[in-house]
This record gives structure tokens, sequence and C-alpha cells, in this order.
């Protein structure tokens, strides 16, 4: 919302400067975000007389126009296709000045002949959109040749540039921020606005059947020593026009107006300025009042050309399901039944509150109009606007609420400008049908409440009576203590004690609240939060060498079919793009993507992890089951002291989940996986099995991409993955006891390694076990110290070097209790899985 | 004399001779151990000659046999006495040769580099929990009844255009033209976790939550997936005056001490009176040397604070009295604040991050530098 300044002081006595209303509003929470200033640097461009025009020598397009600029004539080179005859009103630009816009005006010669200063189109005066001509006065435009055109025309404003919240549509029109600044400035607020009709029609009309009669001139207040001139009607257009609300649920108020002999054509040129400084295009006179009354008042109203409404009547109903209007902006939309029209006996005209129609549109040669002054639900409103995607400044004021009781000043002031600017003759009654009488919200207050909801004891009764009262609020004594509030309408959300609490804390300004400490009580549970233990997980997969990722937890779906991982998943009805569509069901796309990412950028190397929420189809309130869930990623080179070492292999992987669970103290093992899932290599994985005690259970995978899911992400490298369930693992840290320590043993160990030939397909495992079973309790470890492949060792065959401690903790281990237990170990391996000790 | 004697003190002799001088000339402990073996080795002289020790006179033996062990000391002391001065040496050339080049890589396993979102998350947390709130968390596909109802949106309203929000396909409500409390949305803020923790338990309560939100914006300055987090308390007599002593707090422990806070108001459905907290820009620190030239001329340079001088950190405000009313929480009874805070435009204040896309892209480049 812009607003200007010079507007609000035509409204309310404020003589704050710009800057100093901006602040007092930012911090009564109506947030200024710039101050504009409009107007300036137009000292040297004065108002200036047309006296002569003739044909320039050379240029077709060009003429040499003699203008009067209150002292003395001078000629300027005009190319502009609307130089008016002698007697007008132009803007003279004197040599010397410098434009707004940066141009520098000299006295020069133009094909020949010397220009002693320019004529000026509004747009280079920066004050207006026009650039078609130069700017010509009209004869209701002030000023006379030679005065300063900014002085004249009042052109120097500032503009102030509000985010307002939308819970404070009373300040969506420069009448409630002049009220409310009259508030934050302690002032009275009596608003200064000439409601009068300075035409009448000379005969009283009666109200349709049904319906009453809104006068247009309030007999309440008079309008001592003002009269309106009184016009004759026109023979065959009607005075009033019924109205009827067939959805008195979504109007419940709607006052029409007749208005004959309607002069519609450009507006003075104030008219145009101040539309144009805030923001909205001049379009005829009509129209132009329509906004202005807008933004004065923030009431949005509506006029329709009354020759094209069919019956000469008004219905306020729904839509038939399928209905089309053709609207102003030009598109053709089918509506709902859902959706609140205003109808003539045929057809919707407009969509209420939202936007007219274009068949029933003022345009030029409009003679008589209906004038719209109404108030829609503001959901009504609402769903109408977002169902279509229109969004206008009418729509924008009625979804937040606009001042029911404003109906009548809101008709009255657009009759005042019509009859004034549009030379219209107004139809001295309304035809008003009101289907039910908003009512005021009345509110139980307590100032004690006041006091305490603040925390602070020093505001006085008589401070929160002065601001509520200030803000529009009638106070009474309550029922039984305190005080009873009758709020105003023109401010909807004040619906209960609270937002009188706020309304006080607010106009007395948040930084008058003092500050006070306390301290919450804990709770012996709290120590074993989920985010903590997720925090120890982090950790341990920092400090084993991985950077982390946050990744976007919505992707595409083809993402997930390119990574093999599960396609079930959350889908979302309104995503912004197809990238970003489904839920994630795995942190492995993210990770790959990140890995390609790597790559692309001449970093094919690196360790990655990220601990996240995946997001399946499930039970639950929201059908969504979020869990957390740890990935590890490992591509390209191995890290070694110099130089890149070897790719990275499934053990690189392997060895990053055994630090990470070495860390967080808790036991893991790998074995060969039951089912691999689809993104991982067939036979070059593990199932992750989280050990707790008695139980053991799959938590996850590790292994080396899937060749072809690597080829589908154009890797250059062969990532090696993980990813596991975090849920049981934060389990298991919440019931973690400390680990406990064994005494250290007296006897001596005794060691022997062992060089064993085995078929590929014996495992380390396989061995070591064979090896602790006939050793028994003498083994204290098996370690292996070299792998080998080849020569002399036969194909199809491995050897492994072992390192074997033996130690009994009793007694000093004699050489023959060694002797005899490693033949039974070697025996053992070879009757059980073949091997031979190597030669 | 006997032959024997002859060869045998001839031979001692000569082997009781400079043996010191000998050895000396030995420049290693390899051409010492030579030397020392050639003298007193098994196949030495030494060896040799003690050989016709059983040849000697019985008269002579004795004498000629104290003779050969001095000899044979005074060789081993020799020995010793070199090797030791070559072992020195060898030390003495190791402690004055080459300085080390140290600055050639060092080998360890770095850890890696936390993303500045958990980083911020983790450390603001520990502030609210140094403060005495429990750390908590709740789901991100929520229902829009605990999302907006419960929180005092009303269907429709335009609130909601501050964060519209993304439906689950299947799940965008009954209400005509879509939404309503059956509606599953992703959280557009983690406002929720007061509804789930008063539902669940009785006050009093004290709890921050961190969490992944989304909004319908995708720009320059937007991302549709951020992160927040979200706090309230609740108990007797909490004032709105509590609220701004707590967070202030807050703002001056993460911020610095010395840091302004500014609090205005402002509106959010679930919070009456609601404000929004603002701190001095820390890019510019209009506070430092206020209303110099140099001050003056940084603010107005500042694109941190668009030249304002002030960051809008958090929104916040005493708890509506129609959240408590939709967990079947008193008002009358129990009060309470509440406040909001974006992560993503905090961590990027932090580390310095210009850009917002940086944060989700994950360039191991940008990893690295963590």
């Amino acid at each position: 919302m812009k607003a200007s300044c010079n507007w609000i002081r035509e409204i309310a006595a404020i003589d704050a400067s710009a800057s100093e209303m901006a602040e007092r509003l930012t911090r009564a929470g109506l947030e200024v975000e710039a101050i504009e200033r409009v107007g300036e640097g137009l000292d040297r461009v004065v108002i200036a007389e047309v006296r002569g025009k003739r044909a320039h020598p050379t240029k077709d397009k060009l003429s040499l126009v003699t203008v009067f600029d209150g002292k003395g004539t001078r000629e300027v080179v005009c190319g502009a296709p609307n130089v008016p005859a002698p007697g007008a009103r132009v803007v003279l630009v004197d040599v010397g000045a410098v434009l707004p816009g940066g141009l520098r005006i000299e006295s020069r010669e133009v094909a020949g002949v010397r220009s002693e200063g320019m004529l000026a189109s509004e747009k280079e005066l920066g004050i207006g959109a026009d650039h078609e001509g130069i700017l010509v006065l009209g004869d209701d435009d002030p000023g006379k040749p030679g005065a300063r055109v900014d002085e004249a025309l009042d052109l120097r404003d500032e503009i102030l540039h509000l985010s307002l919240t939308p819970n404070r549509p009373d300040c969506l029109g420069h009448l409630g921020l002049a009220r409310e600044l009259s508030v934050l400035f302690g002032e009275p607020f009596a608003p200064r606005l000439t409601l009068l009709p300075s035409k009448l029609m000379s005969v009283l009309p009666e109200a349709p059947r049904g319906t009453a009669a809104l006068p247009v001139i309030d007999s309440g207040t008079g309008h001592s020593g003002e009269t309106a001139s009184l016009v004759a009607p026109v023979d065959g257009v009607p005075m009033v026009a019924p109205i009827h609300i067939a959805a008195p649920d979504r109007c419940a108020r709607y006052v029409g107006t007749v208005l004959q002999r309607v002069v519609v054509g450009p507006s003075p040129f104030w008219v145009r300025h101040r539309l144009h400084t805030l923001g909205q295009r001049s379009i005829d006179r009509v129209v132009d009042v329509t906004n202005l009354v807008l933004l004065e008042l923030g009431h949005p109203i509506h006029a329709f050309d009354l020759d094209r409404l069919d019956g000469h009547r008004i219905e306020v109903r729904l839509a038939r399901e399928g209905e089309r209007i053709a609207l102003l902006d030009g598109t053709e939309r089918t509506l709902t039944a859902d959706d609140l029209v205003i109808a003539d006996a045929s057809k919707p005209i407009a969509l209420a509150g939202v936007m007219g129609g274009s068949e029933t549109a003022v345009r030029p040669g409009t003679k008589n109009v209906l004038l719209e002054v109404a108030w829609f639900d503001p959901r009504s409103v609402r769903r109408t606007s977002r169902r279509h995607a229109i969004h206008t400044e009418s729509s924008h004021r009625f979804e937040r609420g606009v001042d029911p009781s404003g109906i009548p000043t809101a008709q009255r002031r657009a009759l005042s400008l019509l009859t004034t600017l549009a030379e219209a003759v107004s139809s001295p009654i309304g035809v008003d049908a009101e289907t039910r009488r908003i009512a005021n919200a009345t509110i139980s207050l307590d100032p004690d409440y006041v006091r305490s909801a603040i925390g602070d004891a020093s505001i006085s009764d008589v401070e929160s009576r002065t601001i509520l009262e200030g803000l529009g609020c009638a106070i009474s004594p309550g029922e039984h203590s305190g005080w009873r509030i009758t709020a105003p309408l023109h401010r909807p959300d004040l619906t209960r004690a609270i937002d009188l609490v706020e309304e006080v804390a607010r106009v007395r300004g948040y930084d008058r609240v003092p500050t006070a400490l306390l301290r919450p009580e804990p709770r012996p549970e709290a120590a074993s939060s989920r985010a903590l233990l997720v925090r120890q997980v982090r950790r341990a997969a920092l400090a084993t060498g991985h950077h982390e990722a946050v990744n976007f937890t919505f992707l595409a779906a083809s993402d997930l079919t390119r990574a093999r991982v599960s396609t079930e998943a959350v889908a979302l009805a309104n995503p912004l793009s197809e990238e970003r569509s489904v839920m994630r069901t795995s942190l492995v796309p993210g990770l790959l993507a990140n890995v390609s990412r790597a790559e692309r950028h001449q970093r094919p190397r690196g360790r990655i992890f990220e601990i996240g929420r995946r997001y399946l189809p499930g039970n639950g309130p929201t059908s969504v089951d979020e869990t957390a869930s740890l990935a590890i990623v490992a591509f390209g080179a191995r890290d070694q002291w110099l130089g890149e070492g070897p790719s990275v292999d499934f053990y690189d992987g392997k060895g990053a989940i055994e630090g990470v669970f070495a860390s967080l103290a808790l036991t893991v093992e790998h074995r060969v996986p039951a089912n691999v899932p689809g993104w991982l290599h067939p036979r070059r994985a593990a199932e992750i099995v989280l050990r707790a005690g008695e139980d053991a259970r799959v938590i996850g995978h590790v292994g080396e991409i899937h060749p072809d899911v690597a080829d589908a992400h154009e890797l250059v490298t062969r990532p090696v993955i993980a990813e596991l369930d975090l849920e049981p693992v934060l389990v298991a840290l919440a019931a973690r006891a400390p680990k406990q320590v064994a005494a250290l043993p007296r006897s001596m160990a005794v060691v022997r390694d062992l060089a064993l030939v085995v078929e590929e397909r014996v495992s380390l495992s396989q061995i070591a076990h064979a090896i602790r079973e006939a050793g028994g309790p003498l083994v204290e470890d098996v370690a292996l110290f070299d792998l080998y492949r080849g020569k002399p060792i036969a194909e199809g065959h491995k050897s492994f070097a072992l390192r074997v401690t033996y130690r009994d903790p009793e007694a000093t281990l004699t050489d023959a209790r060694v002797e005899e237990t490693q033949s039974r170990v070697i025996a053992r391996t070879s009757s059980e899985l073949g091997a031979t000790l190597r030669a | 004399m006997s032959d024997a004697v002859q060869e045998f003190e001839a031979g001692l002799a000569r082997l009781g001779g400079d043996v010191t001088a000998t050895f000396a000339a030995c420049i290693d402990e390899n051409a010492l151990r030579a030397e020392n073996a050639k003298l007193a080795g098994p196949q030495g002289e030494l060896t040799a000659l003690l050989k016709l020790m059983p040849k000697l006179p019985g008269d002579r033996r004795k004498e000629l046999g104290q003779r050969a062990n001095q000899v044979k000391q005074a060789i081993q002391s020799a020995f010793d006495g070199r090797l030791a001065a070559i072992a020195r040496a060898i030390r003495e050339a190791e402690l004055s040769g080459p300085q080390l080049d140290v600055s050639l890589p060092g080998r360890s396993v770095r850890p890696g580099g936390q993303h500045p979102i958990t980083k911020t998350i983790e450390e603001l947390l520990d502030v609210f929990a140094s403060l005495g709130f429990e750390i908590s968390e709740s789901r991100e596909i929520e229902l829009a009844e605990y999302n907006f109802g419960r929180l005092g949106f009303p269907p429709d309203h335009p609130a909601t255009d501050m964060q519209d929000s993304f439906f689950v396909k299947g799940r965008t409500g009954s209400a005509a033209g879509g939404g309503g409390d059956d509606a599953v949305v992703l959280r557009t803020h983690a406002t929720a976790i007061q509804v789930h923790e008063m539902l669940a338990r009785k006050p009093p309560m004290a709890v921050v939550a961190s969490g992944t939100v989304y909004r319908r914006d995708d720009d320059a300055t937007h991302s549709p997936m951020f992160h927040q987090i979200d706090g309230f308390l609740v108990d007797k007599n909490v004032s709105f005056a509590h609220l701004k002593g707590v967070l202030t707090t807050f703002l001056k422990r993460t911020f610095g001490a010395d840091v302004p806070v500014r609090f205005r108001p402002s509106y959010f459905p679930f919070v009456e009176p609601g404000g929004e907290l603002d701190i001095g820009c820390t890019f510019c620190r209009p506070w430092v040397e206020a209303g110099s030239e140099a001050q003056i001329a940084r603010t107005l340079a500042c694109r941190t604070c668009k030249q304002t001088g002030w960051i809008e950190v958090l929104g916040c405000g005493s708890i509506h009295p129609v959240v408590f009313e939709s967990c079947g929480v008193d008002p009358n009874e129990w009060s309470g604040f509440a406040w909001g805070m974006g992560i993503d435009r905090i961590a990027m204040l932090r580390h310095g991050i210009r850009d917002i896309r940086m944060l989700y892209e994950n360039d191991i480049r940008f990893l690295d530098q963590l």
C-alpha cells in the first residue's frame, strides 16, 4: 500500500514530517518500508501560456511555439503533436534546468531554429504516465503563467510504502491511516471530507418495494450554507434501480445509486497526478473517482453503465455452474456455484468484490451510471479471488474486511466527486438493500488485565482508555467490574480482550514494555531428547572425516527411479516444478546428485553424509511415515599422505560405518545381505546389523553403487554408499550403558603367525571362527595382516596371513601348550574349511 | 726361557700397544667392530695368544695370565669408549642435520565440515537449552489442523497468503476449493510443536524445536525449503515483559552483548500481542562509533541490512488464547509466549554466504571450507 502524506494531511490535522510518520507507524506495527519523494527537482519549471504557434521552416514534425512565461514571451521548438491553441496553459522547462530523469535543458538550435527552453510531458517531468504529448492544463487546473509548476499544481509529496499485516484492513485507505496517525500522535481525529453531491435530481423517487432508500444528503450532519443545484432528471432513464440480494450470507448490504448526464473524459491533472503517485493508472473521470474513493476510504466501489444493465436492475446471487463472464482484464471466466456475482436481469455483470465485467463497464459515451457501494463476505471474495487467480485492489480489501459502517460515507464521497468531476447529476436516494446488520463486537476488559498481560504495572487506566477511545472504541462500565468495550466496525480484528491489550501495548510502543526474566522448571525426561541423540550421530560422522550435506527433501519422481530407490513416494498436489514434486524415500538420490556435482566441478573425490528424514506412505493421521535416516557416501581416490591413493571400495564404506558406530560405542556387524537394494552392487554390498544385547537387526546397507546406477548418473567414479535407518540407532543410543572395562592380564601372551591357503569362497570370518572354536579360551585375538592372491598360490585360492594371540590369563603359557593348541587350530581349519598351511 | 713364553710376551707387547689410537682410526661402528674382532674376537690375536696358555711353564702361567687379562680389559675399554664416541657423533650429526620441511602436509583423519544450517541450529538450540528450554521436534508433513486451524488461522483467511503451502496429493482437504483441517500440508512453520506438546501433556512447559519447513516461494532470497527454530513457554502469570526479557537475553547471548535489539509490533494469528525482534546489523555494526562519518558510510554501503542498520531475526508474541483453547489449556489459568525464527538467513549472516542456493547445492568446494 502506498500512501500520500499530503492526502493524509488533507484529511487530518497532522503536522508531522513524512519521516516522523514513518517512524511512528513502524513502531506501531504498520511497517513503512520506504519513503519516496515526488515532485522534486522542478524548481525551474513554470506554467506558461501559449501565445502563438507556427510551422518549423524545414521539419514537418516540429512546430515553433510562442509562450508567455509570466514575464515575457519566448519561442520554443516543440515536437509534440498536441500543441494547444493560444490561451491554453502548458508547462515550460527553463534553460539550465535539469529534469528528474537527468535531462539538462539548454538554449540550443533545433534544426536551425533556436529554442529557449522546452515544453514537457508528464512523463518527462516525472509526475505522470503520459508521454504521448506535452502536458496541457485543463480549465479546472490551477496555476497562472509564471507560477512554479510544483507549487501551482501541488506536486511535492512524500509517498509512504507500507507493508501492512493482513489484520489491518482499516489502514488500506488514507482515512484509516489518518485516524491511526492521529492516535499515534495523540491528536483528536475529525476527518475533513466533502460528502455533499453538487448536483441532484429535482425529483425524489421512491425506493422499489422491499428495499430501503438511503438519502444521499445526510440530514443528520446537515451541510449548512451548502446547497446542491437541482437538475431535472432525464426522461426515460430510471432514477433508481431495483436491487435484490439472493445470497444474503455473502452480501450484507448493497447500495446502488443512479447518476445521470455523466461526462466521461480524461480527468483533471490533480486526479491523474494523485493516482500516478500512488501507482494507479488514470482511466477516465468516472473510473478515476471510484479509485480515488478506494484509496481514500479503503472501500472498493464500482460504477456500471446503467444503460447496459438488462432490466436496469441488480441481483446479487451465486453464479450458476458453468456461467461465463467477460472481465475488465480482457479475460473470460467460467464460474462455479461458489462464486458470488452481481447480475442484471439476464447475466453476471461483475465478480462481486473482485472485478467488474467488460460489457457493462463505463466507457467513452456512457451517459448514465449505477454506482455500487456494498459489503461482501471476506471469505467469499477470497475464495473467488483465489479460484480465478485474480488479485485486485478491491479483492485485497474485501477479503481482509471492509468497514460495513462506511457505506454511506463511501457513497456520498463518490457522489460528491462524480457530480463535481464528471458533472453527473445524482439521484437523491440510493437503493439500500441490507440483509443483515454487521454487529459491533462487545468486549469485557479489566484494566488490570492490560497491566498483567503486558507485565507493566505503570500503565494507568486513563492511558489505556485514551488509547482505546482514540482508536474508535466506545467504553462503558462493565456489568460487574472493569469495562465494557464496543469495538468500531472498521477494526474487525478487535474481538477479544487480548486484542485490546495489544492495542495499548502497540500504541504505547513495544520499546516501553519492560523486560523481565523467568526460568523454566527443568524436567528430568528432557535429557534424552531425540535431537541431542541425532547430534551424537552427526558428531560421529563428522569426526570420521565426512562433510555434512543438507539436500532438498523433495525431488523429481525420475530421481527416485534413476537411483533405484523406492518410488512409492508421497507426492505434492501443487509442486512448484516437476523437479521438486515428490518427497524423497531415501537420502541416496540426494547424495548421488552431490557426487555428480563434485565430479562436474573437478573435485571427483570426497566423503559426504546426510542425516535427514525419509517420507514413506504410511499410517497415522497424515498417512506418512517420517523416519530419520543416515546416509554416507565416499567417492574417488582414497586419501593418502601424498598424491592420490587408489579408488575407494567397499571396505572404505564398511570402515566408515564401523568408525561412526565405534565412536557411538555401539556394535555393528556386516553380513552378506539377504536382499540387496537395487541401488547397490549385487556382489559388493553388505547388510548392516546393529547388535544391542541379544537383539540383532538389519538397519541398512553399505556397498558399491550399482554400476548401472552410476552410469545413469553419468558418474566417472564408482561411489561407495550406505544408508541406514536411524530410528533403532537412536533407541540404542538412549539405552546405551557406559562401556565396561576388564582387568588387564598379568600373564604374557604368545603370538604365532599362520599363513593359510583357502578357496576364494572361504571368508575371513569363517576362518577366524574355526580358529576360536579350536583354540578355545586361549585364543585372545585373530588378526589378518596380509591377504595374497597369485603365484605360487593356485588359481581360485587365496592366502590369509594371520597373527594369532594366545594367552592364559591365569598362568604363563608354555611352548608346549601353544604348539599343541596351534596344531588343533590348523587341523580344524583344514578339516572344516580345506585350509592348507602355506609352504 | 721357553719359546712359548717368548712368543706370548711378544704377543702381549703387540696387543698392549696403543689400542686407543688404533680404534680412533676406525670411522664407524663396522670398522671399529672389525678392528676389535681382529684383536679380541674369537678369531682374533688375543684369542690365538690365549690358546698358548697350556704351553706356558707353570711358574709363569699365573703372571702372564694376569697380564693377558689386563690387555683384554684395556682393549675392551678402548672399544667401549670408541663405540660411545661414534654413537655420540652420529647423534650429534642428526641433531645438527638439515631442517625438516614442516610445510609438507600432515597425516591425519580430518573431521568433516558441518553444514551451516545444522551448525547454526545446534548453537542456537544450545543457547535456549541454557535458558532452560527442552529440545523437541515434530513431524514435517502435517495436518492443516495443526499447522493452521488450531493455531488460530481462520479458514480462507488472508493470513495464509503469507505462507502459501504445499499440499499432499490426494489429501488436499475436504473444504470447498481445497484446504480444511483434514488437508495434509508440508508444514509452513515449526509452530505446530505447540499444539503437539500441549495436547500431549500439561503445562508448565518450555520447549524449543528446530525443523525443516516449506513455503511455495522460490526466488533469489527465498528457498521453497528452509529451516526454523520455534519455541514457546507456558506457565502461570507469564507476561509480554517475560517474552521481551527472555528473547532479548537469547539475542544478546547469540549475537553479542553489545548488539542493540529493537522490538516492534507485528501480526501472526497465533500470538497476541505479536511482534518482531530486530538486531543491529552485524555486518555494518551501526552502534559502533554511532553517528560518526565512518559509521554512516558503512551503513549506507551495507547490502545486508539494506542500509537500515537493522536485521529482522524473529517473530514472536504472547500465545493467543485461541491456541490454548484449541489445545484444551485454560487461558485464564495459563499464559505464555512463543517465537519463531528463520535459520537460513542467520546461517548465511554468520558464514558470510551471499547466495541462498549455496546452502542446498552441497557443492564439495563449499563444504570443504566449513
